[in-house]
């Protein structure tokens, strides 16, 4: 097509376009809209002993932990989808992923003293699993939503962190809701759970947020 | 990209209207943009030819217009343009790359095949009055597919851009029609 006739296509296209607020503020709107929704599913299944959670520096570190990298990985996913963004951004979620991977990391060593063998024994745990994906559906459409309000630059990179913030939000939430399981099967299921699904959302990340290659559809 | 403080200032102006609707500000803007774009592509790959130069000021051009939503006004408009162009001029290498990995420049190649029939010294298909009837049997679609891309020669790019189809409607299209014109013409050998 003639360069010219592209231009007079995209000019009759044109639509009024609010410019997007800047990512903090969207990632903090994300924030607001999935954490109610997280909060009401895991209510009815609270689990925890509010006298002893005071005393528990190790949940206290790996919520605080969870609840940063849900944030910050927002943060980056909303930021790296802004042409012109500092890459540095996208490293933002390692400080507190690194806090909560070494605090379930202390908690396996802890279990493998205490326990020996038993303490690292890996079981299935489907309700587990069942209730982080019936828990991340809401973040992850809230957050499909926003991002698709324009096209990445770095589609791969912005859906995996994506991906991390809903994956952290999940757990996040999951905490509350069961029993305190052996460090390993949190490691397991729960940050296994959101190494995939930061894997899946950079696999899909040129499918949901790639640069266009043809005008919009009429 | 770079560009003075007044070029700067009068983009930026221009980019605000387009976000705001302003048809005529996005299409002076666009306008102004060309010869920016085009030196960028140039100074990039200076061995393109011209229409190879346009494909990717293209690809810059739609890029913009689906993130002009991401362009805060209160921050300057060239280095958020230099970064969408950065990165379709990234895609663009990657592309060639591609296809230079896969195609070799050679001769026209002397062809000869085990059997006689294919061993054809003729050019084009003989009885064009055939294949004119079976180019009118096909569907719309499939006829508007095999003249945009066989005979005008379109890339699946071009051809998309010009009907609004996707690339996959479009190459079912092509597929279905040549295997109706193949069998159309078998019929009548």
């Amino acid at each position: 097509m003639d360069t010219n006739e592209l231009i007079a296509r995209l000019t009759a296209d044109l639509e009024p376009v609010r410019p997007l607020r800047p990512p903090w503020a969207r990632a903090g709107l994300w924030l607001a809209l999935a954490l109610p929704c997280v909060a009401a599913l895991v209510w009815g299944k609270l689990n925890v002993d509010a006298s002893l959670v005071a005393s528990d520096v190790r949940f206290l570190v790996e919520e605080a932990a969870t609840l940063a990298t849900a944030l910050t990985a927002a943060y980056a996913a909303f930021a790296s989808a802004v042409p012109g963004f500092d890459r540095r951004l996208l490293m933002l979620p390692l400080a507190s992923l690194s806090l909560w991977l070494a605090s379930v990391g202390h908690g396996c060593l802890q279990d493998w003293i205490r326990l020996g063998a038993e303490g690292l024994a890996i079981r299935p745990d489907w309700d587990c699993l069942l209730l982080a994906t019936l828990i991340g559906v809401v973040p992850a459409a809230a957050m499909i939503a926003m991002l698709r309000a324009a096209p990445s630059l770095r589609p791969r990179a912005t859906l995996a962190l994506a991906a991390l913030a809903v994956a952290a939000l999940a757990n996040f939430g999951l905490q509350f809701a069961h029993v305190r399981d052996a460090s390993i099967m949190v490691l397991t299921w729960h940050l296994g759970a959101a190494a995939v699904f930061a894997a899946l959302g950079g696999w899909l990340g040129e499918r949901v947020l790639a640069q266009p290659d043809r005008l919009p559809a009429r | 990209m770079s560009g003075n403080v007044g070029q700067e200032r009068d983009l930026a102006a221009l980019m605000r209207a387009a976000q705001a609707g302003d048809r005529r500000a996005y299409s002076a803007l666009l306008f102004a943009l060309l010869p920016l774009l085009r030196e960028a592509v140039r100074h990039r790959f200076p061995f393109l030819q011209p229409h190879d130069i346009d494909d990717l000021v293209q690809d810059v051009l739609l890029s913009l217009h689906a993130s002009r939503a991401t362009y805060d006004p209160n921050r300057a408009f060239l280095p958020w343009l230099g970064a969408i162009a950065r990165n379709r001029m990234a895609d663009g290498a990657r592309r060639y790359a591609r296809r230079a990995a896969h195609e070799v420049a050679t001769e026209q190649p002397l062809e000869t095949f085990p059997a006689d029939a294919a061993n054809s010294s003729a050019t084009g298909y003989g009885d064009t009055q055939a294949l004119g009837q079976a180019m009118a049997a096909l569907s719309p679609g499939q006829r508007q597919a095999i003249e945009l891309m066989k005979l005008q020669e379109m890339s699946l790019k071009e051809a998309a851009a010009a009907t609004g189809m996707t690339i996959g409607a479009l190459k079912v299209s092509v597929h279905r029609a040549m295997a109706a014109l193949r069998k159309a013409l078998a019929s009548r050998d």
